[in-house]
């Protein structure tokens, strides 16, 4: 079972033994008043350790000015705190077996560990620090992670992950995978191990910082750590821009780097890793350059552009491609339109009784007119306008002006003719859609009008300058009840005309509010000298906008008791 | 717009305002049709509205025709002027129940 690791519950217990020698020689190094005999005895108690300690020591990439060939020798030379920290090196190296972790390729931790110590090795002069203790920070700082990987070995399987990650995201991720991050577990494991104070607060707060009461050196060793940390993740992550500009941003606020310095090091830390490696004893791959770490950038970056560009060119496609949807939509709309005026009469037919005026708002209308004379002479007309607009209110339009003219021809009672449209509506009306509707007959021969209406707003019969009366509805519109009662009026015309007419009229808004139907008896008396198709159009252009718009359809049906002159 | 729902004694009352035509009756409609799903008795209340266009009345239509086939409540109470002239003149006023007031609407069982 894998261990519990959370920041506040990683327990020394949890973690892998600390190496004993090398943590006595390295408290032994810390230990001031030491001798240096004592010292050398001290190493030299572990074979192993002194053997790989003197390979190390004598490395080009430490560069000693002379050879040593024994314990003795390399704390001579070396002097206490160089010997402690390549011994601790050495020793964290081995810490944890290459098979402590299963099916984990323990080299490619070390790879991107060495890079820290590499990178935080060539700050040393800015950071006018000692160079192996920047290296043993460097090398150290991310330890908490190994050692969360050895904890839940489960995690492996998210180290390709983890090694892509920018510093920031790893954590991000860490936190995800483990509860916890490699500089909590880092802590926890120095303070354990008893590691000298530089190093526990380098592998602690090179994220967040270390406390305000740490001594100068020490808050700059951990920030040497943090740089080393993006330095290292230009050569890692995917997203090199982003590395590089941290990096950049993070030497300049730190020590004063110019971007050429940083891109300068950066090169550095790639040509030092094969030596370095080979100080350490480390395998690692092979090396980018810096320049080629940059071309990829730059590659990116244009890759970014093209799929902008890209992006851009779909973009244009599907502008396209919606403009000529809406052109295919505007014909069929163009059609919609031409088969619904199909469907009314003209303004001024062959017949000399009736004229009527359709105006739609939209490219189709939910109004209708239609008039035409029965087989006995009278004439039959209706007006109706559909609830709402837009297309539904055009198709339910269509059945509607169909079925007026279909029925009507036989059928030559008003009040059954809309009966059985009622019915007939009522059956496939949806959404609550009903048609208002004024059904009559005419009869030019006695002037008889028989007028039957659906919930329309009332009929005008009007004189040549006076309202004679008004027919308001009786009936609610057709398509409500099924078993709605409609009645006839019947009644003589007088000479006078009936006015039959949408709300697109008496609603219209005007400077002064709507018309309402008080300003429609105003004006048709005010235009009552005019002939019946010049009278319809001036009553519609009171309310029509300059370029002939109108708000809502708009349909005025004029039934004239005199005859008009020049028809026929 | 949004037209506020207030629970009252176990009827939704919906209240509708200002102008009620094609731009806003389908928020009409929804708020009304899924109060009428959740198989609550519906009052409308009409006292604040202006102007309703056939849109709106339609809303209202459908409202009442799904009530009828669902045997739920569906009125219409304190309609002000605007829209009793409208439901007046188009003969609607024989078709819905309308109270005077809110409170005659809750006692009046939708």
């Amino acid at each position: 079972m894998e261990a519990t690791v959370t920041g506040e519950t990683v327990r020394p217990s949890d973690l892998p033994a600390p190496p004993k020698d090398a943590i006595r020689i390295v408290q032994a190094c810390s230990n001031p008043g030491i001798d240096s005999r004592d010292l050398a005895r001290i190493v030299a108690n572990d074979p192993v350790l002194t053997a790989e300690l003197l390979r190390v020591a004598n490395s080009a990439y430490f560069g000693l000015v002379s050879q040593v060939k024994s314990a003795s020798r390399a704390v001579t030379i070396l002097g206490s705190r160089a010997l402690r920290n390549l011994v601790l090196c050495i020793s964290m190296r081995d810490a944890l077996r290459a098979d402590s972790i299963p099916g984990f390729d323990i080299d490619t931790y070390w790879e991107d560990a060495l890079r820290r110590a590499v990178s935080a090795r060539s700050l040393a002069g800015l950071a006018q620090l000692d160079a192996d203790e920047c290296f043993t920070a460097g090398l150290l700082q991310d330890f908490g992670l190994l050692v969360m990987l050895y904890l839940m070995p489960g995690r492996v399987e998210h180290w390709s992950d983890l090694a892509h990650a920018t510093p920031e995201e790893r954590r991000d991720l860490e936190i995800e995978l483990f509860s916890t991050t490699h500089d909590e577990v880092g802590l926890t494991l120095a303070t354990s191990w008893d590691l000298p104070t530089e190093l526990t607060l380098a592998m602690g707060y090179h994220h967040e910082g270390p406390p305000e009461s740490s001594e100068p050196q020490d808050i700059l060793l951990c920030k040497v750590a943090a740089c080393a940390d993006w330095m290292a993740a230009v050569y890692r992550c995917e997203d090199k821009r982003v590395s590089i500009q941290r990096a950049r941003v993070l030497l300049k606020d730190n020590f004063g780097a110019s971007a050429e310095h940083t891109d300068f090091l950066l090169q550095q830390v790639s040509e030092s890793m094969t030596e370095a490696a080979s100080a350490m004893g480390m395998r690692v791959g092979e090396q980018k350059s810096f320049d080629a770490v940059l071309r990829e950038a730059n590659l990116r970056l244009a890759e970014d552009n093209l799929s902008y560009q890209e992006l851009n060119w779909r973009l244009q496609q599907a502008l396209a491609e919606r403009d000529k949807f809406a052109d295919e939509l505007r014909y069929e709309l163009e059609l919609a339109r031409e088969v619904q005026k199909s469907l009314l009469p003209p303004c001024a037919g062959s017949l000399s009784n009736v004229v009527g005026l359709n105006l739609t708002a939209k490219a189709v209308s939910g109004d209708f007119y239609d008039y035409y004379q029965l087989v006995d002479g009278r004439i039959a007309f209706c007006l109706a306008d559909v609830s709402g607009k837009g297309m539904n209110a055009a198709l339910l339009m269509a059945k509607a002006a169909s079925l007026f003219r279909c029925l009507g021809k036989g059928i030559h009672d008003p009040a059954k003719l809309l009966s059985m449209l009622n019915r007939e509506i009522f059956e496939t009306s949806i959404r609550g859609m009903f048609v208002t509707m004024v059904a009559g007959v005419f009869d030019p021969a006695t002037g008889e009008v028989m007028l039957s209406s659906a919930g329309h707003l009332p009929v005008l019969h009007m004189g040549c300058a006076a309202l004679i009366a008004e027919y308001p509805a009786k009936a609610p519109p057709l398509g409500i009840n099924p078993d709605g009662v409609f009645t006839n009026e019947v009644f003589h015309l007088q000479g006078g005309c009936l006015y039959l007419y949408t709300d697109g009229l008496v609603e219209a808004r005007l400077d002064d509010g709507r018309l309402e139907k008080d300003g429609l008896i105003r004006l048709v008396r005010d235009v009552s000298h005019l002939p019946a198709p010049e009278r319809a159009a001036a009553i519609a252009a009171a309310v029509q906008a300059r370029d002939g718009a109108v708000e809502d359809d708009l349909t005025l049906v004029i039934v004239e008791g005199r005859q008009r002159h020049g028809a026929g | 717009m949004a037209f506020p729902v207030e629970d009252k004694h176990g009827f939704s009352v919906i209240t509708l305002k200002g102008e009620v035509d094609l731009k806003n009756s389908p928020d009409a409609r929804k708020v009304i049709l899924n109060n009428l799903k959740k198989r609550r008795h519906v009052l409308v209340d009409l006292s604040g509205v202006e102007y309703i266009d056939s849109s709106g009345v339609a809303s209202l239509v459908e409202g009442l025709q799904y009530a009828r086939s669902n045997d739920l409540g569906f009125s219409l109470v304190g309609v002000s002027e605007a829209a009793m002239n409208v439901l007046r003149l188009a003969r609607l006023d024989q078709v819905f129940r309308i109270y005077a007031s809110l409170e005659d609407g809750l006692h009046g069982g939708g």
